[in-house]
């Protein structure tokens, strides 16, 4: 029994060490922040430019985050938890477009604005659950798209004739979809004689785009460009180009994480569109004290992409480089 | 192990070494349904006190309460029906991906077929336990090991919750339903009901009928069950067609929560049901099972997150206090046993 008591003393040493020292002060308007996962460097910038504004701002915050972007009813669970806390503002990142709609709705009885980061949200479904969202802020994913095709129409002349290939994200996936999207609506205006041979789903998986990059080169070994929906495909298709002896081949993609940024220094990948998901934190929290202020703010508010090529990121001038992470 | 072989006296050496009387059964049968979940009673007494004082003062108020009885719903239900399948000395790997199967199912019978929504509840714990009947027939007459049987469902599930859906969620219930998720009768939310509810038919069915306690005898000695006349391979079936059926379960009261039928559900939720189950007493080598223990475990985990969330400890350092809490509480159930009958 002794050493039953003894053990359970430790335990409440440990349970105790894990608990100590983060008491939050509550005197300051908190924000709460719930986020996707911290393991992906994306939702770290946005976390990064969310503590920056709050600085600026002199207001508290609190993150939390699911374990990992699967752990849906975590996250519902960690949602509900955070409103015991009495956020001034709610600034979400769901997982999928329904897991929290029903902490949402607490949210909206207790008059707390909810912000959707990134439209992971529905506004079609929210309507449906009745639940009412201040504001959607985050990257245009097809205008994001249409910059990739513009890139590749300046880069090969608008006259420019040959196969294109798109690489979608995972199937079903809207992000993807809409990048892929905007690709070929803005390359049958920019560039009418290059035609997409293929548009395939690469599971947001850089062997997988590899793979496929090698066989339409099989099949099709007149193709010019290559467009993925995200950076890590990307670099799984410049490095299968490349390997095929096609060094002229244009592949891009979209994100601009470091890898990305690495592949273009280095004069591989061609060019990434840069989403900032530091200026999307960063805006979401500047947004979100005017909604709190009482002011009017755009329903939807997109945050600015930029095309990272090797000349944009040798020449250090565009402002916006400075929120790339 | 207690079921078969005479037990020693919890609390010290031997007082009684005469055959197994009425009364040693007797003692049998609490020692499996109360003794063994003293020391998690006791852990779940420290965390909660060391959160109250930690998270003041958000932790200890009647909402947050409730909350954490909601959080642990689902999991709860999943960790029960873990527990016959390891008192019967076995593993179910594939209960979190049957949670968004069956619930993905009774959403599209609902939406897609326009079920009306009685039969939308059935199709919810039917798909379950009919997958977990697939995995109790293949670890009973193919004898293929559980652990891989129930692996290769966690896939097949979860595959199969992706296509159906596309990978999207479904979204919309009828309101019967969505009560059972999101419904507040006499203040308490309906899934916490539902758990209570489960817990108490559980735990009469593994202590006081014959089904519960030829699992606990399977997993202790499978020849001397045989031996006794257990129908060794039609429990098996019987005892994975519950876990199946209680991950649909499970899987209805999210997909009502929610108000769809999400197919990434229950991810990663088949550890964090067995750390349940363990943690609350359950022997894991079989033999030995208590429903009111894996509740415990269960509230243990749901506490612990909570509390975590609230004092706003990242979600890495969370994963590494789950852990350490399982060696902890398994620790201490050694401790214990080795106290009462050391060799």
């Amino acid at each position: 029994m002794v050493r039953i008591i003894t053990a359970s003393a430790s335990f409440a040493v440990l349970a105790a060490a894990l608990g100590s020292s983060c008491a939050l002060a509550a005197d300051k308007p908190v924000y709460g922040v719930l986020m996707k996962t911290l393991s992906n460097p994306y939702w770290g910038a946005v976390e990064q430019g969310v503590r920056a504004a709050a600085k600026e701002a002199d207001v508290e915050y609190f993150t939390l985050a699911a374990e990992s972007d699967q752990a849906a009813e975590p996250q519902l669970n960690a949602c509900n938890t955070m409103l015991e806390k009495k956020p001034v503002v709610m600034i979400t990142a769901a997982i999928n477009s329904t897991i929290l709609l029903p902490c949402l709705n607490h949210a909206n009885e207790l008059k707390i604005p909810v912000i959707d980061l990134d439209g992971n949200l529905d506004p079609e479904i929210t309507k449906k659950a009745g639940v009412e969202v201040a504001f959607h802020i985050g990257s245009e994913n097809e205008a994001a798209g249409a910059k990739g095709a513009d890139y590749v129409a300046e880069t090969l002349g608008k006259d420019a004739k040959g196969a294109v290939l798109v690489i979608e994200g995972l199937s079903g996936n809207i992000t993807g979809q809409k990048r892929a999207r905007g690709f070929a609506n803005e390359l049958k205006k920019v560039a009418p004689s290059l035609t997409i041979v293929a548009s395939l789903p690469g599971d947001w998986d850089r062997q997988k785009a590899a793979n496929i990059a090698n066989e339409t080169l099989q099949r099709n070994p007149d193709l010019v460009a290559i467009f993925c929906a995200n950076d890590g495909m990307a670099l799984g298709a410049v490095e299968a180009a490349r390997s095929a002896g096609k060094d002229k081949l244009i592949v891009v993609g979209v994100d601009g994480n470091s890898d990305a940024v690495k592949s273009v220094l280095a004069g591989r990948l061609n060019a990434s569109v840069a989403q900032l998901p530091y200026l999307v934190g960063k805006e979401a929290v500047a947004n979100a004290q005017k909604v709190l202020a009482g002011g009017k703010v755009d329903e939807n508010i997109y945050v600015p992409t930029l095309v990272l090529t090797k000349a944009v990121l040798e020449a250090k001038k565009d402002p916006l480089l400075a929120y790339v992470k | 192990m207690p079921i078969l072989s005479i037990p020693k006296e919890p609390f010290g050496p031997a007082v009684m070494t005469a055959a197994p009387s009425a009364a040693t059964r007797w003692r049998v049968r609490l020692t499996s349904a109360t003794a063994f979940r003293i020391e998690s009673l006791l852990a779940l007494a420290v965390m909660t006190a060391v959160m109250t004082v930690a998270a003041w003062p958000y932790f200890l108020t009647v909402s947050n309460a409730l909350n954490i009885l909601l959080a642990t719903s689902t999991l709860g239900v999943i960790a029960i029906g873990m527990t016959f399948v390891i008192s019967s000395a076995g593993i179910d790997l594939s209960v979190g991906s049957l949670m968004a199967f069956s619930g993905v199912v009774g959403c599209l019978a609902v939406n897609n077929l326009d079920a009306p929504w009685p039969v939308g509840i059935l199709a919810c714990v039917i798909a379950g336990a009919l997958a977990g009947a697939v995995n109790g027939s293949l670890i009973a007459r193919a004898a293929i090991p559980a652990f891989i049987v129930t692996l290769g469902m966690l896939g097949v599930a979860r595959g199969v919750a992706l296509v159906l859906t596309k990978g999207v969620p479904v979204y919309g219930l009828p309101d019967p339903i969505v009560y059972l998720g999101q419904g507040r009768p006499w203040g308490i939310p309906a899934p916490v009901i539902l758990l209570l509810a489960t817990a108490l038919i559980a735990h009469v069915v593994l202590i006081h009928t014959r089904f519960g306690l030829y699992a606990q005898v399977i997993g202790d000695n499978e020849g001397a069950a045989r031996a006794m006349g257990v129908r060794v391979e039609r429990m098996k079936v019987l005892i994975y067609a519950l876990s199946g059926g209680l991950a649909g379960f499970a899987g209805l009261i999210f997909a009502a929560r929610v108000n769809a039928g999400d197919p990434t559900a229950g991810s990663s939720y088949e550890l964090t049901a067995v750390t349940a189950t363990i943690v609350g007493g359950t022997n894991l080598f079989g033999g030995r099972g208590s429903i009111l223990g894996t509740v415990i475990g269960a509230l243990i985990m749901g506490v612990l997150q909570n509390g975590l969330n609230l004092i706003g400890v990242s979600s890495y350092y969370q994963q590494i206090a789950i852990g350490a809490v399982l060696v902890f509480a398994v620790w201490l159930n050694r401790l214990n046993r080795s106290e009462g009958r050391r060799r």
